[in-house]
């Protein structure tokens, strides 16, 4: 790759694309932004509720439940009458002789919804209260600590001196009540309590909390979780502008001259890539600015950025049409979203989160710390992924892939087969698919892992060995359909022996897993460690490398024969895969 | 007839090209991923509802242990220890055998402070921090009512308490209205790709050779687009009602869908025709798209509510008023296309 070629080209994609647009289609842009600046502090004012009026309470005017339904947005206030719950005009009634509604869902729902409204409606009320200690009997101070469950020793007793501290603060709080009855509304009673207990504990899930019973809120990052979220709306934007114009240079064969040109397909790739990675970045770190989060969150969501560029890539190297593409961005940019967004809601809650770079942001938001190996975790393999995306994107960066229209399916195998020279290299393929088989366990164990264990476990056995040996085998299928290996038996096992082989050295890569702590979780284990302890360790080696040939050889002889037959053999290494992970977890346990 | 057969033709190629199996099955998952979601996070924020499936041992300690230790024991999720100190409860936490500590003192006044403490960092805190939260409510109840003597208004009576879906208003209000709106908004977006395609590829230019003026061509593509609209809404509801959630005014839905997207359509054909660049038009679309629904939710009663109103079975006149405005928007919409296009 030549860095010139890259800058010149990077130069040319740039200009070309402000140049392409008209001034017609500027000032639309421009007016669209503005209007949307302008719509933004508009909604933020009125604070649309769109759960506004969906249950209907019967109460009458002179009620004292009326206040209480007319503050709960969600609740829309009806002249009661006589039947009107049984025939569903209303969903609660409220009556002299008490709360009418019927056995439905919604009835219930609704009834759920009165009782919330009619506690914050008290807690409003008593607010007013002259006597607070009164109107708020029950004050509390939460603290968090931490539980070591190992045998006492010199760890807990940094513990034990923060306990009697803690008593001693409860009863500094009984002297400081009588202040905050004093102190009148504020007072709610966080003034009344022992200020100082708090310190040294400000750990992992924040602050100790004090008030009265409906202040406590348990401890749920959702709020770093919503700007976590803002990091990746630029990236579709940013996608659906880079896909098209690789699908540009597809449609109308604008692409011919580049390739024409003396410079490599690298040089064209990194360089179309560059100015839309670059403002992906400038994005990121203004959306880092603006919500308060380090130059590690940047350093976290660039390789999920690459990762969101290189899918776009592949996938307008492989669309026929514009259509296609935007199913295409629709796909990658949900997918990779999930991915990002499903393991960091537990954030704070669960060392699960550390797969996800948007956990890293939470944690640059809130203060946390991340450690090495959890930012390793979570930018590693979404930075191969994208690498490897791109090489087999490159790959078909050529005149014959280019301007040819087939179904994504068959150019994917086109893409996939043009780098097999021999059968050993099925093996290289192999290891390269390493990073994608680590995202889709570790998105498998994230989605899995609030199941309970005897059903988690055995499905994630399943997914485990689907996930692996379709990466074992999809290439070298795509091999022989493409006519790069010849069907004979021996090319098959040859194949089959080098993506075992190419599989089980690549796998060793999955040890990044151990460096935070996921095998803590069962389910984690299951997937990543099924052969952990308890075995001498030359069968630790041999095993999983003889299982890994065995089941790629079946696959791939299957792959020889035809698409029936490659689908019924991976169902078969699928089986062996799986009997084999058994056996393990079963002779262990 | 000849814009029938452009109409086909448009939802052919979406068939022989996939595209709608695959917008399919990331409805599909957007639908599974939300509700796990929404599972995930709601088990995470209220655990109690997920069935009480964990149990969490509370020590009790302090002068007002009398009070606390009934409250705390009548919860179906709690279990209670009394301790006579709060450095024996520690003790226990500490070693694990507790889950909670609630050291509870009476002040002369009536008060009771309470010290609570929760383990911390661990994936049960959040349960465990809900549930002490629970009982402590139920005491500031039983409290307030003891001290009423004192206070010069008094709280109302809770209405009673029977176990509702706590997920019911999540699937109503966020759930489907994403799943009617997402279809009508792909729809516009596809309308925005054929005719950019069209224009830059100039094929646009041979079909206008063929005995089919603009206006057809627009008509027959966007009439395909716009139908597939509520298809896809009808299915989402039938199978969301085989699922246990039924949607009740399920026409007067589809109506909606079939308006919005219908503007959409209009919209995305207008931004290409206009344009002609797809990648311009494309990025235009999304964000004028965003913009509307923005504007949409200034509304008196905004989409997403007017879909959830409907769909749960609570309409007002202002619904429907809604309703008939956004059919009228599609009309007009469709107007403005055509005599531009004409």
């Amino acid at each position: 790759m030549n860095a010139r070629n890259v800058l010149r080209i990077a130069r040319w994609e740039t200009t070309r694309s402000a140049g392409d647009v008209d001034r017609k289609t500027a000032v639309a842009f421009v007016a669209v932004l503005v209007a949307l600046a302008a719509l933004v502090p508009a909604l933020l004012a009125v604070g649309p509720t769109p759960g506004e009026g969906i249950y209907r309470v019967g109460v009458s005017d002179d009620s004292d439940y009326r206040p209480v339904v007319e503050r709960d947005p969600a609740l829309a206030a009806v002249e009661p009458s006589q039947g009107a719950v049984a025939d569903g005009r209303v969903d609660v009634q409220i009556t002299d002789r008490g709360v009418v509604f019927r056995d439905s869902e919604k009835s219930r729902a609704a009834l759920a919804a009165l009782r919330s409204a009619t506690v914050s409606y008290n807690d409003h009320v008593m607010r007013s209260e002259p006597n607070q200690s009164a109107a708020f009997p029950v004050v509390v101070s939460l603290e968090y600590v931490e539980q070591s469950i190992s045998v006492a020793g010199t760890a807990d007793s940094a513990q034990q001196t923060e306990d009697p501290d803690g008593a001693g603060g409860g009863g500094a709080g009984d002297g400081g009540a009588g202040g905050s009855d004093g102190s009148g509304q504020a007072g709610t009673g966080s003034d009344g309590l022992p200020a100082g207990s708090g310190g040294g504990i400000g750990g992992l899930l924040g602050q100790s909390q004090s008030g009265t019973p409906s202040s406590l809120s348990p401890p749920f990052p959702l709020r770093s979780l919503v700007f976590a979220f803002a990091f990746l709306l630029p990236l579709n934007v940013v996608i659906q502008a880079y896909g098209s114009s690789v699908l540009a240079e597809r449609i109308n064969r604008r692409g011919e001259p580049m390739l024409v040109a003396p410079v490599s397909r690298g040089d064209i790739v990194a360089g179309k890539t560059l100015p839309y990675f670059a403002g992906a970045l400038a994005l990121i770190s203004v959306i880092a600015v603006a919500v308060g989060a380090g130059p590690l969150a940047v350093a976290a969501i660039a390789p999920l950025a690459a990762l969101f560029l290189a899918s776009t890539f592949l996938g307008a190297m492989l669309a026929r049409s514009y259509k296609e593409l935007t199913f295409v961005t629709v796909t990658v940019s949900v997918t990779l979203t999930a991915y990002a967004f499903v393991p960091a809601v537990f954030a704070e809650v669960h060392p699960i989160a550390a797969i996800s770079p948007l956990t890293v942001v939470v944690d640059s938001i809130t203060g946390g710390g991340t450690t090495a190996g959890a930012f390793a975790l979570s930018t590693l393999p979404p930075a191969l992924a994208a690498t490897v995306l791109f090489g087999l994107g490159t790959g078909v960066y050529r005149e014959e892939d280019m301007f040819t229209q087939l179904p994504i399916p068959s150019k994917f195998l086109d893409a996939l087969a043009a780098p097999l020279d021999s059968a050993r290299r099925a093996g290289v393929w192999t290891a390269l698919f390493i990073p994608f088989v680590l995202v889709a366990e570790l998105f498998a164990v994230a989605v899995l892992f609030v199941a309970p264990v005897e059903l988690s476990v055995p499905l994630l056995l399943g997914v485990v060995a689907v996930v692996e040996e379709i990466a074992k085998s999809i290439h070298v299928f795509a091999g022989f359909e493409r006519g790069k290996f010849s069907r004979t038996a021996r090319t098959a096992l040859v194949a089959g022996a080098a993506s075992g082989v190419g599989f089980f050295l690549a796998e060793k890569l999955l040890l990044v897993t151990q460096l935070v702590g996921l095998p803590g979780i069962e389910v984690a284990q299951a997937a990543f460690s099924p052969a952990a302890v308890g075995l001498p360790p030359g069968v630790l080696l041999v095993a999983p490398l003889a299982l890994h040939v065995v089941t790629a050889a079946i696959s791939a002889l299957g792959a020889m024969r035809s698409r029936l037959a490659y689908v019924g053999a991976l169902a078969v290494a699928v089986l062996v895969h799986v009997a084999y992970n058994l056996a393990v977890v079963v002779s262990l346990a | 007839m000849r814009r029938l057969a452009l109409a086909k033709r448009t939802l052919g190629s979406l068939r022989s090209e996939k595209t709608i199996v695959l917008a399919l099955a990331i409805q599909l998952f957007i639908a599974a991923f939300s509700s796990f979601l929404v599972v995930g996070l709601v088990s995470l924020y209220d655990p109690g509802s997920a069935g009480g499936a964990y149990v969490v041992d509370v020590g009790v300690s302090g002068n007002a242990t009398d009070d606390v230790a009934p409250v705390v024991a009548a919860g179906d999720s709690r279990r209670v220890a009394t301790y006579d100190s709060q450095a024996a409860a520690l003790a226990d936490f500490q070693n694990g055998s507790i889950d909670a500590v609630m050291h509870s003192t009476e002040q002369p006044g009536g008060r009771v402070l309470v010290a609570a403490t929760a383990p911390e960092g661990s994936f049960r805190t959040t349960l465990v921090v809900s549930e002490l939260k629970d009982a402590l409510s139920e005491l500031e109840r039983q409290r307030r009512s003891e001290l009423s003597s004192s206070l010069t208004r008094h709280p109302l009576d809770l209405p009673p308490e029977r176990s509702a879906n706590p997920y019911f208003s999540f699937t109503y209000t966020v759930l489907l209205p994403l799943l009617a709106f997402l279809p009508a908004f792909i729809s516009g977006s596809v309308m925005a790709d054929t005719l950019a395609e069209e224009l830059e590829r100039g094929t646009l230019e041979l079909l206008r050779v063929a005995p089919l003026s603009l206006p057809e061509i627009v008509d027959g593509k966007a009439l395909a687009l716009v139908a597939i609209a509520p298809a896809q809404v009808a299915l989402w509801l039938a199978l969301l009602a085989y699922n246990g959630t039924p949607v009740s005014n399920p026409v007067p839905l589809l109506a909606l869908v079939t308006g919005v997207a219908a503007v959409l359509v209009a919209g995305g054909a207008a931004l290409a025709l206009g344009i002609g660049a797809r990648r311009e038009a494309q990025l235009l679309y999304s964000f004028v798209a965003l913009g509307a629904f923005g504007a949409a939710s200034l509304l008196p009663q905004s989409l997403q509510n007017v879909v959830a109103r409907l769909a749960v079975g609570s309409p007002t006149r202002l619904t429907w008023l809604t309703v008939g405005a956004v059919l009228v928007a599609a009309a007009a919409g469709y107007a403005v296309l055509r005599r531009t296009t004409a």
